[in-house]
């Protein structure tokens, strides 16, 4: 074997810290005003089981470099899944003679040091019993799964169970002094079903995602859920055009507020790419509507210490009580609008941290049950969301209210309507927030929109 | 469907004293290789395979009237496949250090249990066909002065259109990725792939609405294409006219009504209606709802769908598919009746069927799956305008932003743009509106096909199992006697 690049990497620092460090010292030798080098240490593992046999396993480790390098306030990035340090050194000095050919601009470079830093060990978002599980035992809990749910005799195919895990490290560091580091874990059980015949097939899924492996749903509990919510569909019956309440189940005031989030980066707004630009301090919700970005709540998914400007996490109101009060910014997005940054950094871009919809005080039973007819939002289909006018148009699969009961499934159907408006037409908001994903919501009824059938 | 091509092969490896100049690209040495595939056999497994890439990526992006930044990456990995009956163990790592590869290939390995079954063929290089690739301006070659250049043309067009051009984005990405695979059977197969893809995107404004419009293109060739076929300039300015459109549009029309759908663009509801569907694995596993329908009848007459791979300089085309068959033009469809499945070698080898050079990845972290590569329905014979005269009340779709299929064959897509048909003419342009339907009712129910067979931008990427690849998809004029649109009531 020809050693090239192991023997460069030999003699390069192995530690991913070092590494940074390296990185960082050497764009400036490079040339480079300010410099930001990000490394990514992850293990993975993958295992699919389908009608009781593992079907699919993956296991892998991997790593990778990315790097930014601003010159008269001219920026260049870079990334790489090659550490040879040969690779390294040629990248950092391609990027510094790069941004020579970019635009200077008055909002790049990095974020000031920051004054505070938060402990990475406070958030709890490593746990040793992820990184220690053993493959056997990953295989078992996803073949149990599988088999409790194929035992209910109304599901008729199986798209199997996943178990899954990932052990992340994670370092930055930049020429203003930040250098960070956290490990996090996260585990994912989940099981994909279908129930009906070839030609009247119903199919859903369900999943739980956690950092902790004791905190992750059992077998019994995912494959019961994904049982209920396939079946469920069963016998749809279609409906004609008509404006109705719709009551969206907390999946679905997920994405809602995943379009949400969208709409309120910074990065959209000064983009004009939001319909909520121009809008800071303005009523666009009703007042029972009160959103969140928090980084700092332990051990859940969207949280971290610092984000990738490596300014510390916090918790910022972005909608409190129908006002819009906070775009959610990166360093680049705040000072392009005259603001602060709210710890959003998220590669090159804004992501979000915990991005969620406060909980109410009305049970989802007690909102159905005071739905004269409506429309359960179960599952939605397709990509109509355009945020530069808040404009929704999705395919639909729901369940059909009457009289405060749950009367029929209905399918072919697609739900209309626009963010703005269905924001200010928030009637009610359930007490069931759960963060089984880092974009959450409980919940939640409207109290008008186009549902297209017939 | 015939048994796939077979090229002539010479031994990849018997001149051990001329290193191969792809091999010596990853710095593996064929002998270390060869021995890790033994390593990844010896538990049992019936198949093994070592997938190499090396891509090498460069982007440019404008906005706020500034270059904004560049940026360039380089993606180096391989992954270790291991067969044994219908499972598959899957190793990958970006460190090509030997003791890491051999790791992989021990994971990969462990997906079987037993003795190691036979070893390893020995291995011949496959020669590929002539390259469906068109590059004469290659953009790894091109500075990036004059890739800027391109950006900038195409942003300053879009923003020069129209005084109601708020805002406008351009980008240009170009990679170049060599892959090289060698499997126990003794394939061993090399390709170097380019991409290029440049894109603007235009923001409209007046008396406080805004609409958005997206236009590009690229593909398998060089920088050449933005001379010859879509200049900067004509993206730019398709990007503002379609943002511009919509501000003059109105609320889409709710309910069913008979669709007519524009050449071209349209070839995402044949990608998502039909293509998903025929993919080998969700048939073998009995989840898609065409599982039981081969050779049955499934849709009109007018219904003819392929999936060619081999369309030159197309954005979904490759000369050999990730798992090393070179693919061919494979009917799926023929006159309504199912003829073919999209096929990979774990699905093909598990249905008895013959390869067709779909098993594609999105990278070397990836196991292949069977996938779409330029999917496309058949002209038919009607002049368009004929198409459109023939409906008295209904809507015609201009332009999609994508769409999404379940098992069940139920989808969606969501149009961009569209227009209002009154008494066979186009009126009103339509803004955002979601199509709904049944593959085999909206099959059933076409009822007119032009004779203008057009494909859609080169710009697309189709999502699967967490993979993304590069796809086309094309199709002519087509009319669907009735399909739910979803609009405001």
């Amino acid at each position: 074997m020809k050693r090239a690049a192991a023997a460069g990497a030999a003699a390069a620092p192995s530690d991913l810290r070092v590494l940074a460090g390296w990185l960082v010292d050497f764009a400036r030798k490079c040339g480079a005003d300010e410099a930001e080098v990000s490394v990514v240490d992850g293990r993975d593992f993958d295992v699919d089981v389908r009608r009781g046999r593992i079907e699919h396993l993956v296991e892998a480790g991997s790593r990778s470099c990315g790097l930014r390098v601003i010159k008269d306030k001219r920026t260049a990035y870079a990334s790489s899944s090659d550490l040879a340090p040969e690779t390294l050194r040629r990248l950092v000095r391609n990027a510094v003679r790069r941004a020579e050919l970019a635009s200077p601009d008055a909002c790049s470079g990095l974020a000031p040091l920051a004054k505070t830093s938060i402990d990475p060990a406070a958030l709890d978002l490593f746990d040793p019993a992820v990184a220690s599980l053993d493959s056997k035992t990953k295989i078992r809990l996803a073949r149990e799964t599988e088999r409790i749910a194929l035992a209910d005799k109304r599901i008729t195919n199986s798209y199997g169970a996943n178990f899954g895990t990932s052990e992340t490290r994670s370092v930055l560091a930049n020429s203003n002094g930040f250098v960070g580091e956290y490990e996090q874990t996260d585990c994912e059980l989940s099981v994909g079903l279908q129930a009906g015949g070839t030609d009247d097939k119903v199919e859903d899924s369900w999943f739980s995602a956690k950092r902790h492996f004791q905190d992750l749903a059992t077998p019994e509990e995912v494959a019961r859920k994904a049982v209920e919510r396939t079946v469920r569909q069963l016998k749809p019956r279609k409906i004609g055009t008509q404006n109705v309440p719709v009551i969206f189940e907390p999946t679905q005031t997920s994405w809602l507020m995943g379009f949400l989030f969208g709409c309120v980066t910074g990065t959209a707004v000064y983009q004009k790419a939001s319909f909520l630009a121009g809008q800071l301090g303005r009523r666009i919700a009703n007042g029972l509507v009160t959103v969140v970005d928090d980084g700092l709540l332990a051990g859940r998914l969207g949280t971290r210490p610092f984000d990738s400007d490596g300014l510390p996490s916090r918790r910022t109101q972005v909608v409190e009580k129908g006002i819009l009060r906070n775009y959610l910014c990166n360093t680049y997005a705040a000072r392009k609008l005259g603001l602060e940054s709210t710890g959003n950094a998220d590669g090159s871009g804004v992501g979000p941290n915990n991005f969620y919809l406060e909980p109410g005080k009305t049970s989802p039973r007690a909102i159905i049950a005071g739905t004269k007819k409506g429309l359960i939002l179960i599952r939605a289909l397709g990509h109509g969301l355009n945020s530069v006018n808040g404009d929704i148009s999705r395919g639909a699969f729901g369940l059909w209210v009457e009289d405060g009961e749950i009367a029929y499934p209905v399918s072919e159907i697609t739900i209309s309507g626009n963010l703005g408006r269905i924001l200010q037409g928030i009637e009610a908001v359930g007490d069931d927030l759960e963060f089984f994903s880092s974009v959450t919501g409980p919940t939640i009824k409207v109290a008008e929109m186009t549902v297209a059938g017939q | 469907m015939g048994a796939p091509k077979t090229n002539p092969s010479t031994d990849a490896f018997r001149a051990q004293d001329s290193p191969l100049p792809y091999v010596d690209h990853f710095h593996l040495d064929p002998a270390d290789l060869r021995k890790v595939l033994g390593l990844a056999l010896s538990s049992g497994g019936d198949f093994a395979e070592i997938y190499m890439e090396h891509r090498a990526y460069d982007f440019v992006n404008m906005e706020e009237d500034i270059i904004k930044e560049t940026a360039e990456s380089v993606d180096l990995g391989l992954g270790i496949r291991v067969l044994s009956g219908d499972r598959t163990g899957f190793g990958y790592t970006s460190d090509l250090r030997l003791e890491k590869i051999e790791g992989a290939a021990r994971t990969a390995a462990a997906i079987a249990s037993g003795k190691a079954k036979a070893a390893p063929r020995r291995p011949r290089e496959k020669r590929l066909p002539a390259s469906v690739y068109r590059v004469s301006a290659p953009a790894d070659k091109a500075g990036l002065r004059k890739k800027i250049a391109l950006v900038r043309e195409a942003y300053e067009a879009a923003q020069k259109s129209d005084g109601r051009i708020a805002k406008v984005k351009a980008y240009f990405q170009d990679s170049l990725s060599h892959v090289a695979l060698l499997n126990s059977d003794g394939l061993f197969v090399r390709d170097t792939r380019p991409m290029v893809k440049l894109v603007c995107v235009a923001i409209s404004e007046k008396a406080g609405r805004r609409e958005l419009g997206y236009w590009g293109g690229g593909g398998r060739v060089g920088l050449e294409y933005f001379r010859n076929v879509l200049t900067p300039r004509a993206i730019g300015e398709q990007a503002a006219r379609e943002a511009l459109l919509l501000l003059e549009a109105v609320d889409a029309p709710a309910g069913e009504m008979p669709i007519v759908l524009a050449p071209g663009h349209s070839g995402v509801l044949i990608h998502e209606a039909v293509g998903h569907l025929l993919e080998a694995d969700f048939n073998r596993k009995r989840t898609s709802i065409f599982w039981n329908k081969m050779g049955k009848k499934v849709g009109s007459d007018l219904v003819t769908i392929y999936d060619d791979p081999t369309i030159p300089a197309f954005r979904g085309s490759y000369n050999v598919d990730d798992e090393g068959t070179v693919p061919r033009r494979t009917l799926l469809i023929d006159k309504g009746v199912v003829r073919g499945l999209l096929q990979d070698r774990l699905s093909a080898g598990l249905m008895g069927r013959p390869l067709t050079g779909h098993g594609r990845r999105q990278d070397f972290s990836h196991a292949p799956v069977p996938r779409m590569a330029n999917t496309y329905i058949a002209r038919g014979e009607h002049a368009p305008e004929e198409i459109v005269k023939s409906v008295r009340k209904g809507f015609y779709v201009a332009s999609l932003s994508g769409g999404q299929v379940e098992d069940s064959g139920k989808f969606t897509f969501s149009v961009s743009l569209g227009y209002l048909i009154e008494d066979g003419k186009l009126t009103a342009p339509v803004k955002q509106a979601t199509l709904i339907g049944t593959n085999i009712d909206v099959l059933r129910r076409l009822e007119m096909a032009g004779s203008d067979l057009e494909f859609g931008l080169q710009t697309g990427t189709c999502s699967k199992e967490g993979q993304d690849v590069p796809v086309t998809d094309g199709c002519p004029t087509l009319k669907i006697s009735r399909m739910t649109v979803g609009g405001r009531a």
